[in-house]
């Protein structure tokens, strides 16, 4: 049994391939069109030197998840695992990662460089367990052709939640007076997406869990002000239809059948290829704040990883974020590069100049950042307990003061 | 007689006949035990010590990761006030109580519609039995693509009729979990079909022709021919059935995910979620040793009440 431990899907042995290069296997879930950027710059990497040689391991986000601890807990696991910052403090507080402090102690890896954010996402406890893959703010996408046909300005998207509010009733079709609408206004995820819907309580000054990381606000009058104007706006105007997640969002969009989506760089190839004539902009503020939604993935090390290992996933971890690796990257992707230094850069792809923006970066923020609870919240209260107001099985009020103390009872475990 | 010539061997004769016996049959017995030996190592390795590990288990904090922690009964304490626990309890029952019968009768329907003579009678029998044996992941996706809101078949056929669901049927609290029920149906019936239909083909025809030439109608010989005799089946096909419901989980992982708000969440995604979402792998086999017992009651009483009604032909 021993024998075969080591081969194939890298393991914690220190196996070295037939050149002698240390082999690295990188999970990651990059499936979209952004993989392809993702294994140009693995490949550039592995041919800027002979001492390591990354081989990226391409599988869905879900399946990554599920997969990891066990093959880690099997000895069996990866090298290197990417995955979303967010869910980084849950498996760090299990043990699964190693502390990477010292990768940002040392200058010669330019971290300085990189955008705050997207470092400061991956720290839980004290300590910084990620070095960042990507950062992405979540923009507007507006179908320019609807707006025009609703005698709308195609170059006017709104730029306040008033603002949208006051177009839902021109961007939401009923053609055939069924009372259920041809065309949303927008298409607004309630479950399995990037959390759009729980971002949208920063717009009142509003949130789920506190800076800290310590207290439910879920409960708080900024909260539920705002979560009062969205329902109401999906339940009493039909804004977006109940029930969609993050898959049939997009393909509402992307079909005409809603005006507007928030979402990531990552669906700009999809929406292009489609023969969407859309435009970007700044999501809606809200009335007290102008918070966009960021996500960062970000790639840690198992707790089983050997100082030999380590030291060449930090080379890896240095070429990523490197000047030349970021312009590859962003050019390839559409994602703004992780260092803004590099931005005038990246001149083949417009996307990444417009989602890395000064003002759109200026306003990103991560989802509880540093919360080990925070994907269980997220997946077992908060979610759930939007889909009962959505579904009218209650008040606004009731559903989320109670989801407050179960969210507290997490924070708390 | 020529016994008397035989009888009185002497005993000097008979203790080596006999060892030679004992021999044999110790031979007999370990050639019985060299057979079982696969099996039973197979049942041991995969059955008898992983249910006994999520035993031990279940009496730990465990994460995978870090070594298991001795925290007794607390999972168990735990999961007597736990409102997911419950919900989804509520959840496996419901479903099993619905989808076991609906499941037996429509078989036993199936089986004795296509065990008449017709037209199509091959290509029923096939349609009836394919979901089976195609894989549920597939099943799954296809039934969620027909019930999509916005671009199902299934909800355009419906809203010709003027049912249109506004929100799809998955989503809608109202509906989704009568939706996983039908597939649920749909999908398993042809395998039960299919054993009654061996049964119905065991019954001797004579007792049917002798029933109706005793005047019999055809109600009549169905519930005390028919019915009698596919007691056995019934049986196997209502423990079967059972089992497999009260385990419901990827046809319903697939199509709903536990959702909306866990209206739709069984005691085995429960169990799923508690481990390998949450990293609480104790509480998982605490919830998995707890399911396991009462799959086992329910059994047991399943089998003891329907037992009695067994035949013997």
């Amino acid at each position: 049994m021993a024998g075969c431990a080591g081969q194939g899907s890298g393991g914690g042995g220190d196996e070295t391939n037939a050149d002698g290069k240390i082999v690295l296997d990188f999970w990651n879930g990059f499936t979209g069109p952004d993989g392809p950027a993702l294994e140009q710059v693995i490949a550039d990497f592995n041919a800027s030197q002979d001492e390591v040689e990354v081989k990226a391991n391409i599988m869905p986000w879900d399946t990554l998840y599920q997969k990891v601890l066990t093959s880690v807990a099997g000895n069996d696991g990866p090298d290197i695992v990417a995955m979303s910052a967010t869910r980084m403090p849950q498996f760090a507080d299990e043990g699964l990662f190693i502390p990477l402090d010292d990768y940002y102690e040392d200058p010669d890896n330019d971290t300085e460089a990189l955008a705050t954010a997207a470092v400061e996402a991956s720290m839980y406890d004290g300590n910084n367990y990620g070095v960042p893959v990507n950062y992405a703010t979540m923009m507007m996408f507006y179908n320019k052709d609807l707006f025009s046909a609703a005698g709308l300005d195609p170059e006017a998207p709104p730029t306040t939640w008033d603002e949208f509010a006051a177009m839902v009733p021109q961007l939401s079709v009923d053609e055939n007076g069924d009372g259920k609408p041809e065309q949303y206004a927008i298409a607004l995820a309630d479950h399995e997406t990037v959390p759009i819907f729980p971002s949208l309580l920063w717009g009142t000054g509003g949130g789920i869990v506190s800076e800290d990381g310590t207290t439910s606000m879920l409960g708080d009058p900024e909260s539920i002000e705002a979560l009062d104007f969205w329902v109401s706006l999906v339940r009493e105007q039909r804004a977006a239809p109940v029930g969609l997640n993050g898959a049939d969002a997009d393909k509402l969009f992307q079909t005409g059948k809603a005006a507007i989506e928030i979402v990531g760089p990552w669906m700009t190839t999809g929406f292009d290829e489609a023969g969407l004539n859309y435009g970007l902009a700044k999501p809606f503020a809200g009335p007290a704040e102008d918070a966009v939604l960021a996500d960062v993935v970000s790639m840690g090390l198992p707790a089983n990883t050997s100082d030999e290992k380590k030291e060449a996933a930090y080379k890896f971890f240095a070429y990523w974020n490197s000047p030349e690796g970021q312009i590859t990257w962003a050019n390839g992707s559409g994602f703004p590069p992780t260092r803004a230094d590099v931005a005038d850069q990246v001149t083949e792809s417009p996307y990444p100049a417009i989602f890395g923006a000064p003002e759109v970066a200026d306003s990103a923020r991560v989802l509880m950042p540093g919360v080990a609870a925070g994907g269980p919240i997220l997946e077992t209260v908060f979610t759930p307990a939007l889909q009962k107001a959505l579904n009218g099985e209650g008040s606004v009020e009731d559903i989320f003061t109670e989801a407050s103390t179960q969210v507290q009872a997490e924070l708390d475990k | 007689m020529t016994s008397t010539s035989v009888a009185p061997a002497p005993p000097t004769v008979a203790a080596p006949v006999h060892r030679r016996r004992l021999r044999a049959n110790g031979r007999r017995t370990m050639t019985a035990w060299l057979f079982l030996l696969p099996a039973l190592i197979i049942l041991l390795a995969f059955t008898l010590y992983p249910m006994g590990q999520a035993v031990y288990l279940s009496l730990t904090d465990y994460n995978l990761i870090r070594s298991a922690e001795w925290v007794g009964l607390a999972n168990y304490e735990e999961l007597m006030q736990d409102p997911a626990f419950w919900n989804a309890f509520g959840n496996t029952v419901l479903y099993a109580l619905v989808v076991t019968p609906v499941t037996v009768v429509f078989a036993l329907l199936f089986a004795l519609m296509l065990n008449q003579r017709f037209a199509g009678r091959a290509f029923s029998r096939t349609a009836i039995f394919l979901p089976f044996i195609v894989s549920l992941g597939i099943i799954a996706i296809a039934w969620a693509f027909l019930l999509d809101p916005n671009i199902g078949l299934l909800s355009y056929w419906l809203s010709l009729i003027g049912i249109a669901p506004e929100q799809g049927w998955l989503t809608d609290p109202r509906y989704a979990m009568a939706a996983v029920m039908i597939v649920g149906v749909w999908k398993n019936v042809g395998f039960y079909m299919v054993i009654y239909l061996a049964g119905l083909q065991s019954i001797p025809v004579d007792m049917y022709e002798a029933a109706r030439l005793d005047g019999a109608g055809p109600w009549q010989r169905f519930r005390s021919i028919t019915l009698p005799l596919l007691s056995n089946q019934t049986l196997l096909v209502s423990v079967l059935a059972l089992i497999a419901t009260l385990q419901a989980f990827d046809q319903i992982w697939v199509m709903t995910r536990g959702g909306p708000f866990f209206r739709t969440e069984t005691l085995v995604m429960l169990i799923y979620r508690e481990g390998f979402q949450e990293l609480r792998f104790g509480y998982a086999s605490a919830i998995s040793f707890v399911l396991l017992v009462f799959v086992f009651i329910l059994s047991m009483i399943q089998f003891g009440f329907l037992r009695r009604k067994q035949v013997t032909y």
